[in-house]
Formats: C-alpha cells, structure tokens, sequence
C-alpha cells in the first residue's frame, strides 16, 4: 500500500487488496461526492485514504471514518484555520467540487499540499453561508392599541387587553 | 423622552404652513361645494357628496401643499434642517461603524437578485470603505426549485467577486412573520454584529456611495433611528413602467422634497433602500401581533410604517432624505402587476387604521398610518362622490319639479361649479407642473430627458395616459378595500417583475367589469344630460378603453418606440449610472442557469450537490423542520424502483434531509456506473 503513495499521474492499486468489497464502495461513494469517477482515481484514494491502516478487515463505517479523518486533514491543511469547524468536510468538499477539483487526478488530495494556485482557488470557493451568530433577542413591543377603551376596560375590570395576542 | 425633542425650530412654522393652508383651501372648497349643491335645498345623496368631496379636497389639497413645500425646498436648495452633515474632513475619514446590506428575497428571479447585490456589492470598493460593509441574502423562498437557484447563484456570485466572507446566504425554512420576520430573524442572529443595517427589497440597486453617505450620517447622527433614501424607478423596458420611470423621476423629487420639508425627522420608512441604527431597531421595533382576525388583526403585513412609528416612539429620528440619490427600485411592468401589488399594500395600509391610535405614538406618526390609508381609501371615496354626484343628478332629474329649475336664484351656478373644477384640476396638476418647471429649469437634466420640447410633450402625454387609466385603478381599489374589510385574505406571493406581454384574453378577462361599469356610468349620465355625460367622459373613456390601454401599455415593443421617439426619457437612461449599467451587464452576462427541478438538480450536479449539503450542514437543526410523512414518501419515490416525480412537500422535504440526498445520489451514480 505504501507504493500509493509514491503514485504519479496514473495512481492504480488492484482491487483484490480489499478483503470487503462493501469498505471498498463506500470509499467510492465517499470520493464520488468529490467528482472522482474514474476507477484509477477511485481506487488510489482508496488506497490513499486506507495507507497505514489494517483495512483488509475493516468495516464499511471504519473505513469512512478514516477516509474522513484522511480528507478533513488534507483540508485542514490545504484551507487553513480560517475555515476550520464542525463543517470543514461538507464546506471544503463543495469548494473542491466547485472547483472542479476532480479534474486534477486523485493526486491533488493524495498530496499533502495543493498547488499554491489551486489553494488559492479552493479557499476562495469555500462556502461561507452566514458568519457566526451573536444572539439577540428582538423583544416584541407593547401597543395598546385604544388606550381610551383600555382605561374604561380598567375600570370596568374587563376582559383581556388589546395588545398582542402573541404574548 | 421629549418627542419633539429633535425637531428644529423651524418645524412648526413648517408644518403649520402646509397642514394648515391644506385645511384652510379645504374648508373653502368645502363651503363653496355646499353653496353649489344647496340651491334647490339640500337632499341626502348630497350631503354625503358634500362629506366625500371634503375628505377627497382635503386630500387633494394636502399633496397640493406638500408639492409646493417641495418645490421652494428644491428651489433654495438648502439641506434639511436638523441632522449634522459630514464636513469635508469628515468625509474623508474611514467608517468607524459596521453596515449589513440586507435584501430579504421570496422566490424571486436569482438572475435579477444577485446581479443587483453583486453591483451594489461592486460599487463599494472604489469608495475604500468595503471593510465597512457585510452584505446578507435572506431568503424566504418556499419554492423548492427557487431555493437551489438561489444557493448556485450565490455561490457563483461569491467566487465572481471574491466575496466568500463578505456576502452571505441565508434561506428560513418557515416564513414565520413574512418581510418583517425574515428581518427579525436576521436582527436576531447576526443584527449585533453591526452597528447599521441597509435594508433593500429584492428589485433594489444602490451605489456604494449612498451606502456609505448613509452610514455616516448615522455615524454623525447617534439619535438618528432611520434614513431613508428614497428610491427612484428605473430599468423597464414596457410603455407603463417607462411611464411610471418617467413620473418618479419628474414629478417624484418635488413631492418627495415637500415631504421631507414638512415632516423632517417624523418622516416615515418605506420598507427598503433605507438605513437603520440596528440596535434601536432590535431593542424597540420588535412587531407585535393585533388581536382579532384578518384584515385588521394577525402579524402586522407592512410594517415599514409601524417600525417607523416605534422607533419614532422610542425617541430616535426618521428622515426622509431625496438628496442622497442613488437608490433604485423598479416600477411593476404593467397595469395588472401594479394592482397585484397594490391589492397587497391595499390591506397592509388599511391595517394600520387600528393603530391610528395606539398609546405613545408621535402625532405624525399616527398622520403617517393616516395618509397611508387615504392613499387606497381616496378610490373608493372618489367612486362614491361619482355615484353620489350622478344619484343627486338623477334625483334632481326625476323627482325635483323641473319649473324649480327655471326660477332665477334656484338654478345651478354653472360658472361656480366650472370654477370648482379647475381649482381641484389645479390642485390635482400642480406637482406635475411644478415638477415639470425644475426639470425644464436644470438645462442638462431637460437634454438627459429628450430637451425641452419633448420634455413638455411627455409630461402632457403622460398626464393623458394617466388620467385614462386613473379610473381602472380607482375601480381596482374599490375593489381591494371593499374586498380587505369584507374580510377577503390576501396572497402575498412575490410579484411579476419581468417584461413579458399580456394577452388580449387576461386583458378582457380582468377588465370585463370595469368597462360594464363603464358603460353604466354613461347610461346613467346621458339619461340625467349630455352635458353631464361629457362632464364624466374622461372617466367612461377610461374605463371603455381598459383593455386596450392595459395589454398596449404592457409591450416592452411601445416603450421601446417612445423611447426612439424622446419620449418619457429619463437621464438614467440616456447616460445609466455605472451602478445600473453593472447590473444590467451582469444579468446579460451571468444568465443564471434556470433550475426546472430542484431535487433532480441536487441529484444529477456534482457542484448542486455539494454546495446544498455543505449549506444545510452549515444550518444544523434544519431538518428538525421537515414534516416526517412528507420526508417517508420523498424517500420511498426517491429510493424505489421506479423514479416517481415528488410534490412540492416533498422535494422540500427531501432537500432538507442530506442523509436522503446522499442516498438517492449515490444509487444513481451506482445505477450509471452498473
């Protein structure tokens, strides 16, 4: 496994290495969703994502959980702290798509870092939806909305007031 | 605190000159009416033709008053009174606040949308003042189909500009309180965060510049609550809105002008193109709910003027600001559009009739409610003083003996009554006039328009055009009062913002009414005279001619052939500012792809369906919103056997669920692969 890592352009491990075909597919799944779709690609980052780790045995959750472990590293490293977080792998795998990262060959993540350029590209791609919250409370104002009914109300000890209902 | 306390001295004598002269031609035009209809006596449709006249001269004679007011502002020249105006050196200091530029959007077209965030967004960097400013999509959209739209739109957007950090998207998945509690929910979350917010609607264009003239008053001005910039109609293309660009941008400026003059910092808030001092907003304009039912009870639908009145209550300012040019919106692009949109104001406005009087307001706030109800209410009072004015004339007609009308003292006074009518045609005329005499009197403003001469010839074939199709939309109002307090519940869908044609059909099919009343009036008109038959021939012409003025004046082709022509030419449009020139460049140059189904698109595009799971993974909790049943038959359409196409429900449920998306999309990269 270990020679993965030396790969050049056309990375390439027979898949006869996986004692569990289904470890294998969800390895695929998981760098589809990268926009990998070619089999080479495919099967070097499984090796890549697997290097070091006893995965003739492990289970389809385990050898996700590596790979993600694996990726959210190299984005880590790649994206910076800036985009550190709970999301890193959703936000940094977005920005690796809408860069169209795939094109680049398995390579680009098998790497420790990314071309200066193509970082450069990636960060820029990161989506940022909203920035954190600083939670505020919008307190709903008080209207009484016929304050001569409201007097007569008072002394009539009436009903409910007209104000919000929503209170 | 003083409510009056920020007012400059010379507001009274302001308002009292407009206010006042307003009610003194009243009570003239008044009495001179009830001289007029009290010749023979005075019978009961005409006392109820006397109260409708007063209530509609009152009116008349307000925007009368206010235009003047306008006009003189306009001719001194001079800055309001009131604020602290940055000097030169203060200009040139860098912001010291923080700004959100928001545009709350509700299915809208993404193309438009971000095109205009994207050149707002452009022209603020070339003032130095960009680290000032954070800009905020809030999206309320329902439609599965605009949602990703939006979320492509976006993203590309951001990777265009280099905005990723500066520009955000948020999308509610419940549009809990509308407009209003898409805003709240936005204060809530990341209002602290600044120290301004801009609001824009999602037709809304600004110049950076404004942006950051804004902040700095705001800056300059810690007592000041809210700015509003009013926005100038620009950018369509069809004969109606060219007419409705044409008017605003003439006539606009003096009323807007006359109203900031007399209102100074009681003005009021229109909902977008403004700037708000975000914590007074957050601590004091928090909308309550009314009790009781639609259409006076429920969330409060327009709120601009109540969030005006609160902050006007809690002793912050709100200024109407015409100088600061800049701030764009677009007109609706026909007559049908217009009164869609005007049936939803119709009954945010009529609302606000219970909160006239509401504890703790200023008394021009509750004036600000008030005009804001006569603005709709005026149509169905004009319909009654028509049908009131033809019953008394049938009456006369009918029941009076006809020898009464022969003896010297008891006939109508003719000239008295022709009199009357030039005065409120005057009345009614003067803020164009006077719009028209600053326009001709600015030299390159009148060439930016087609010179002088077409200038004039506009301004006269617009006021015809105008007057035509004044009595459909004094019908259409009716309509929308009468319907609002019978209790009709009104659709606040987004409204049609694009140029495309109308048929013939829809026209007929919407005015078939209006040209039966029509032809009701003149019926009824030429059973009393001919002469009163001709008296209301400009109001029967309009309303026969609905159909062909509403589908003509909605082609893009005749706005086109005016404009060859010089006519209703604006200076946006003959040399566009380079903020409207970016956005139309960008909408011709980014067309956004369209997105015919959302779920299908998430499913099929590697780039849709990593930025919508990385969005939603950036939203934790949303899916807490998805109605479980809704999800189970999305997963089980999804996932089975055979593809079957999913409701609206549905696809919102699925698309707040990532587990499924990824699910569906890796079976059928499985399928393509297998």
């Amino acid at each position: 496994m270990d020679s993965v890592t030396t790969m050049t352009s056309c990375p390439c491990v027979p898949s006869t290495v996986w004692a569990r075909p289904q470890s294998r597919a969800a390895l695929d799944a998981f760098f589809r969703g990268f926009g990998f779709t070619a089999e080479a690609d495919l099967s070097a980052l499984a090796a890549w994502a697997m290097d070091g780790y006893a995965a003739h045995g492990a289970q389809p959750q385990s050898a996700l959980a590596v790979a993600r472990a694996r990726v959210e590293t190299w984005l880590a490293g790649v994206l910076g702290t800036e985009h550190a977080g709970g999301s890193l792998l959703a936000r940094g795998r977005a920005a690796f798509v809408l860069c169209d990262g795939a094109s680049r060959g398995a390579r680009v993540l098998m790497q420790p870092s990314a071309p200066e350029e193509f970082t450069r590209q990636l960060r820029a791609a990161v989506p940022v939806p909203a920035p954190s919250q600083v939670t505020a409370v919008m307190p709903e104002q008080h209207l009484t909305l016929w304050p001569f009914g409201e007097m007569f109300r008072r002394w009539f000890r009436g009903a409910a007031p007209d104000v919000s209902i929503s209170r | 605190m003083d409510a009056h306390s920020f007012s400059p001295e010379s507001a009274g004598l302001r308002r009292a000159g407009v206010l006042g002269l307003a009610a003194v031609v009243t009570v003239a035009g008044t009495l001179e009416m009830h001289r007029l209809l009290s010749a023979q006596g005075t019978s009961a449709p005409e006392v109820l033709l006397l109260v409708l006249f007063a209530l509609c001269f009152g009116w008349i004679a307000l925007s009368f008053w206010t235009a003047v007011a306008g006009f003189l502002q306009s001719v001194v020249g001079e800055r309001l009174p009131g604020p602290r105006y940055p000097t030169v050196d203060e200009e040139a200091v860098p912001l010291r606040s923080r700004t959100s530029v928001v545009m709350p959007i509700h299915n809208e077209d993404p193309a438009a949308v971000f095109a205009n965030v994207q050149a707002t967004y452009e022209s603020v960097p070339a003032t130095g003042h960009l680290d000032a400013f954070d800009f905020y999509v809030l999206s309320d959209s329902t439609r599965a189909e605009a949602w990703v739209a939006e979320e492509l739109a976006w993203s590309d957007l951001c990777r265009r500009v280099g905005g990723q950090g500066r520009i955000f998207y948020r999308r509610r998945t419940d549009n809990t309180g509308k407009k209003a509690g898409n805003l709240g929910d936005f204060c809530e979350r990341w209002g602290r965060r600044y120290d301004f917010t801009v609001v824009l609607d999602a037709d809304s264009l600004m110049d950076g510049r404004t942006l950051v003239k804004m902040a700095r008053l705001m800056e300059l001005n810690p007592r000041t609550g809210i700015i509003q910039a009013p926005p100038l109609c620009v950018g369509r293309a069809t004969l109606f809105a060219r007419l409705q660009q044409f008017a605003g941008r003439v006539y606009g400026p003096v009323v807007a002008a006359g109203a900031a003059a007399w209102q100074l910092g009681e003005s009021n808030y229109w909902g977008h193109n403004a700037i708000l001092r975000t914590e007074a907003f957050i601590n004091h304009c928090g909308l309550p709910v009314l009790p009781g039912k639609q259409p006076f009870g429920g969330h409060i639908l327009s709120h601009d003027f109540v969030e005006a009145a609160l902050m006007r209550r809690a002793g912050y300012t709100v200024w109407l600001m015409p100088e600061l040019g800049g701030s764009y919106e677009q007109p609706p692009p026909n007559l049908l559009a217009y009164a869609q949109r005007d049936r939803r104001w119709c009954q945010g406005n009529l609302q606000h009739l219970s909160l006239v009087l509401a504890s703790g307001l200023h008394p021009l706030s509750r004036a600000h409610f008030l005009m804001g109800v006569m603005s709709y209410v005026a149509s169905p009072l004009w319909l009654l003083f028509l049908l009131s004015g033809l019953a008394a004339a049938l009456h006369d007609r009918f029941f009076l003996d006809p020898h009464l009308l022969e003896q010297p003292g008891l006939a109508y006074d003719a000239p008295g009554a022709l009199r009357l009518f030039a005065v409120s045609m005057g009345m009614l005329f003067t803020p164009k006039v006077l719009g028209l005499a600053l326009a001709l009197a600015r030299g390159d403003e009148a060439r930016r328009m087609g010179g002088r001469a077409k200038l004039v010839l506009s301004v006269l074939a617009e006021s015809v055009l105008a007057s035509l199709l004044a009595p459909v939309m004094m019908l259409f109002q009716s309509h929308f009062v009468f319907g609002t307090l019978l209790g009709y519940r009104v659709n606040w869908s987004s409204q049609q913002r694009e140029d495309a044609d109308l048929p013939w059909s829809e026209g007929l099919r919407r005015h078939a009414a209006h040209m039966a009343v029509g032809v009701g009036l003149a019926a009824a008109a030429l059973l009393v005279s001919p002469g009163l038959a001709a008296w209301l021939a400009p109001v029967v012409a309009g309303l026969l001619l609905a159909v062909p003025l509403t589908v003509l004046t909605a082609r893009a082709s005749l706005g086109a052939w005016a404009a060859r022509k010089g006519l209703f030419l604006i200076p946006e449009e003959t040399e566009p500012p380079e903020v409207l020139e970016r956005a139309q460049g960008i909408t011709e140059e980014h067309a956004v792809e369209p997105v015919p189904d959302a779920v299908e698109r998430v499913l099929t595009d590697a780039k849709a369906h990593a930025l919508h799971l990385a969005l939603l993974e950036s939203q934790p909790g949303l899916s807490l919103d998805t109605p479980p049943a809704a999800l189970e038959s999305a997963r089980r359409k999804l996932l089975g056997g055979e593809p079957e196409p999913l409701s609206a429900q549905e696809k919102v449920a699925a698309l707040l669920d990532a587990g499924t998306l990824a699910e569906a999309r890796e079976q059928r990269l499985t399928r393509a692969v297998s």
